[in-house]
């Protein structure tokens, strides 16, 4: 893949273009389905993938091809050019200059070499047989156990050459109970890692299974406005996502973040600290450089409520008049965005238990459906495997039960997070507790 | 382009494969072209080539699949023993063995999408000047739009599919999309907005009823006039719908639930094929070339197993009629291949997918149907949506209307509505005469993306309008 990306700079440059970058990936990958509480399907892939970013006189254009033959490349230089000739210029288009990377150790397992399909097919059962042995009434629509092997290399013209390969195994499982003619909620989780021996399909199943079984028998519930308490799971659908959003430089450029010229402020409960780090190799996010061969660092987001600084690519830092922060992100099939790596946030000093056990009256959120808009925080939606609370005890599953509320606000209300932090692919997140939300009968 | 590959590479490919019952090739050679601006910035430019193929097996009752991008004969034979291997391995474990496909009349021929303007006769010149202008009059249009962007994207296919059943299919498509979004804000409120099209056809099918800038106007217009919108009261009430989100529930609501993969693991519908499950004003169709409206962004002429994809009426006068199904599943419910197996690129799988799904006309009148209503809501503008295995949704909408004693009063915030989609259906008293599809820029998540649609008539119902309490 090196010696591919040389050619395309060659290219480049004899085509025309001042700077070029050529990204590079290669991935193996084998994968089993599950659908219908049956192994469904096995599958093998190997897909290469090249993405060509120039400039030309302050100008971008970017072609990718998977096709690596000398002639499609060629194509693919040229064609990137042409787009570069019909951009505007912009004067804060340029590429990195090379600096040490330092590669990550643990995000590659020489055992995923001896790893074969039929182990990848092993575990899919073993995750099938969990899930159903928990309880009969168990239904599981559709999962998968997915292995890959991945190396990607990042040359540019002003010297970065760097390569590195990656091992990663995850795993999910999505489904409902069913007892009589009363469907329960659909619930999904997974898993994933870098090295086989932390592969653990068997908790990831039981947690599924749990969550739909304890979804049963539910009751619809009056309106209140009370205390909420999100799982990991959905903590991603609720909150992760605005966060993202909201701290990406792209989106604050454009005016578009709740956090525009809130740096140093404010912005939350003081219980919130917020991480961005591809170096906390327990994320499926890790990685040792960025999608322009920057070293990857960690980022100190939103300490103590307090917002600290924003994620940058190079482009969007020469406007912000400052660096980057590692957090070039995308394929080879796109040039490099602005994108979070592993998002962390900080496990709290209370057990989950005990912050069910404070709440007076509320709802555990295990899963949210429904929109959140990232630009004002706006939520509305319906619960999912919701559990109504009181006086510190579970009482019943709930059913049509919606919530509505705004993620900026809800974070000023922020009560409790939890020791217990859960690895949900690039995520590794507690449990979150909130006051004051309303929920709306159905 | 040149063709990567031609039909016969891909008959000597099939006749290698030894002790299997059955097998597929497809290729697929995507072209991708997109262009974004951002608040007067080029955000993003790119063309995107990705050509391979996908090899499917049936071994011992096993499907095996495998993909690659190296369409040389040593690439193309490693890869079918590779589907033929895993397939194997997967013999051993499988509890429910494939018992076979259905038989189909299966698709032979040279097919074409109808487009009027060749997308690739269009310089990339003007694919950015469009954008560029769009982008910049939706932040002209009021000083209250403080962020606008504008997408270009086209989507060009080359296809072949052959498989040992006899499908013989080589297919051009072309899907282009145009949406342009604007944020307005004012002290502490925001409102995003959004207006566009994505259809199967052409240039100047793409905007033969709006230009580039009607679409800017129309987004900025509507988040100028939601920024002064109150929020509404959760309530459940009487709820018009408009053909995108008449669109929005048939796919998300109905449309899942009745993939036969999904009935399979337990959908509330399984036994309720010939049982009335919704209004008797309730016809709701899923059809690769509807005879309905044009250019439906969906459309399909032949599936990926090589079935042609035909009408499916899965609701006919209220009552359930079918479900939605590849030849594996229909073999299994001993129906007819509906033509929904799908598969977003080369090293997708095939999936049971929807194309364009929609609620067929009545004979009311909007007009009316506002004139009927005492107290309720007029949705508009479907944003995305959710469904859940009991058949509880929710979908978000970007304007709402309040409906008081027969008249359109105030507009107010976009909300979620919600409900038990067959409960919805039941609701259904008044059921429009126009017809439109208007969920073309959108694309349905299920694993892969695909390229579907969904619309009808405005129809009247009861349903859950969700809210700030």
């Amino acid at each position: 893949m090196e010696d591919i990306c040389s050619f395309v700079l060659k290219e480049a440059e004899k085509r025309g273009a001042d700077y070029c970058e050529a990204y590079g990936a290669s991935n193996k990958e084998s994968e089993v389905f599950i659908e219908n509480n049956d192994l469904k399907q096995s599958k093998s892939h190997k897909t290469d993938g090249l993405g060509i970013r120039v400039f030309v006189n302050g100008s971008l254009g970017f072609s990718s091809t998977n096709i690596l033959e000398k002639e499609h490349i060629g194509d693919a230089v040229t064609k990137a050019i042409k787009l570069a000739r019909v951009s505007p210029s912009d004067k804060f288009n340029s590429m990195p200059y090379s600096r040490t990377v330092k590669l990550l150790n643990g995000i590659y397992d020489k055992k995923s070499e001896s790893f074969t399909a039929s182990d990848t097919v092993k575990l899919a059962a073993d995750m099938l047989d969990a899930a159903k042995s928990y309880d009969k009434r168990v239904s599981v629509d559709s999962g998968n156990f997915t292995s890959s092997v991945m190396t990607h290399a990042l040359l540019n013209s002003n010297g970065i050459r760097t390569k590195e390969t990656i091992s990663a195994f995850s795993w999910s499982i999505m489904g409902m109970a069913i007892e009589g003619s009363e469907v329960s909620n659909f619930d999904f989780q997974f898993g994933g890692t870098h090295n086989v021996k932390d592969i653990d399909v068997y908790s990831t199943s039981r947690e599924f299974s749990k969550s739909v079984i304890d979804s049963l028998g539910s009751k619809k519930i009056e309106s209140f406005k009370g205390e909420m308490l999100l799982t990991p799971s959905a903590v991603t659908e609720l909150i992760q996502d605005v966060l993202a959003y909201s701290i990406n430089s792209q989106t604050v450029q454009k005016e578009a973040s709740k956090f525009e010229g809130q740096l140093g402020k404010s912005v939350s409960s003081d219980l919130l600290t917020l991480i961005d780090d591809a170096t906390d190799i327990n994320g499926l996010g890790a990685s040792s450089f960025d999608r322009e061969g920057v070293p990857h660092q960690r980022n100190i987001i939103i300490e103590k409520g307090i917002l600290k600084k924003f994620l940058y690519n190079t482009y969007t830092a020469n406007k912000g008049d400052t660096k980057s922060t590692g957090n070039a992100g995308g394929s080879p099939k796109t040039p490099p965005m602005v994108s979070t790596t592993n998002v962390i946030i900080k496990a709290g000093k209370t057990r989950a238990d005990n912050l069910i056990s404070e709440i007076d009256k509320g709802i555990i959120i295990n899963r949210f459906s429904g929109n959140v808009n990232p630009v004002n925080g706006d939520f509305s939606g319906v619960v999912k495997g919701g559990q109504y609370i009181e006086k510190g005890n579970i009482e019943y599953a709930v059913k049509e039960l919606m919530v509505a509320g705004n993620v900026f606000d809800a974070l000023n209300d922020l009560t409790g997070i939890s020791k217990e932090q859960k690895v949900l692919s690039d995520s590794i997140l507690p449990y979150m507790r909130f006051d004051n939300v309303s929920f709306t009968a159905g | 382009m040149t063709n990567l590959l031609v039909i016969d590479d891909l008959f000597s490919l099939i006749s290698k494969a030894r002790n299997t019952k059955y097998v597929e090739v497809r290729y697929q050679s995507r072209t991708t072209n997109e262009v974004n601006f951002s608040n007067g910035e080029l955000e993003r430019i790119r063309s995107i080539e990705n050509s391979g193929c996908g090899i499917r097996v049936l071994v011992d009752g096993c499907w095996g699949f495998s993909s690659t991008n190296l369409l040389s004969k040593d690439g193309l034979n490693d890869s079918l023993y590779e589907a033929i291997s895993v397939a194997k391995l997967l013999a051993g474990m499988k509890k429910n063995k494939v018992k076979g496909l259905a038989s189909s009349k299966l698709a032979k021929g040279l097919f074409k999408t109808n487009i009027r303007g060749d997308l690739s006769s269009i310089d990339i010149e003007n694919k950015v000047r469009i954008t560029k202008e769009a982008e910049e009059q939706a932040r002209k249009y009021s000083p209250v739009i403080k962020f606008a962007s504008c997408v270009y994207r086209e989507m060009l296919d080359h296809k072949l599919i052959v498989n040992s059943d006899g499908a013989e299919v080589e297919i051009y498509d072309s899907k282009p999309e145009f949406n342009v979004t604007t944020v307005a804000r004012k002290e502490n409120e925001s409102v995003t907005t959004s207006e566009g099209i994505g259809i199967t056809g052409g240039w100047q099918d793409l905007f033969s009823e709006k230009d580039h800038i009607d679409y800017a106007n129309l987004a900025s217009e509507k988040a100028t006039k939601l920024l002064e919108a109150k929020h509404v009261t959760g309530e459940r009430t009487t709820i018009i719908l408009d053909p995108g989100m008449v669109g929005l529930i048939s796919h998300e609501a109905i449309g899942h639930m009745v993939e036969a993969d999904f009935v399979l693991s337990g959908s509330i519908v399984k036994d309720k094929i010939g049982t009335k499950v919704a209004s008797n004003l309730i016809t709701m169709v899923d059809s690769g070339q509807p005879d309905i409206g044009s250019n439906a962004a969906g459309t399909l002429i032949v599936d990926d197993e090589g079935v042609i994809a035909r009408r499916s009426v899965i609701i006919q006068d209220g009552i359930l009629k079918s479900f939605l199904h590849n030849r594996e599943t229909a073999l299994m419910f001993d129906a007819q291949p509906t033509g929904n197996a799908r598969a977003f690129e080369y090293d997708d799988d095939l999936l049971i997918r929807m194309r364009n799904t929609f609620i067929e006309p009545g004979y009311d009148k909007l007009d009316d149907m506002i004139k009927e209503t005492k107290h309720g809501y007029l949705i508009k503008g479907a944003r995305n949506g959710q469904a859940d295995a009991n058949g509880e949704f929710m979908f978000g909408s970007q304007e709402v209307y309040l409906v008081e004693r027969g008249e359109l009063k105030e507009l107010l915030r976009g909300t979620s509505v919600s409900g038990s989609a067959f409960d919805v259906l039941q609701s259904v008293d008044m059921v429009g005469k126009d017809f439109k599809f208007d969920i073309g820029t959108g694309y349905c998540g299920k694993f892969q993306p695909a390229k579907v649609d969904g619309g009808g008539p405005h129809i009247r119902c009861n349903a859950i309008i969700g809210g700030l309490q």
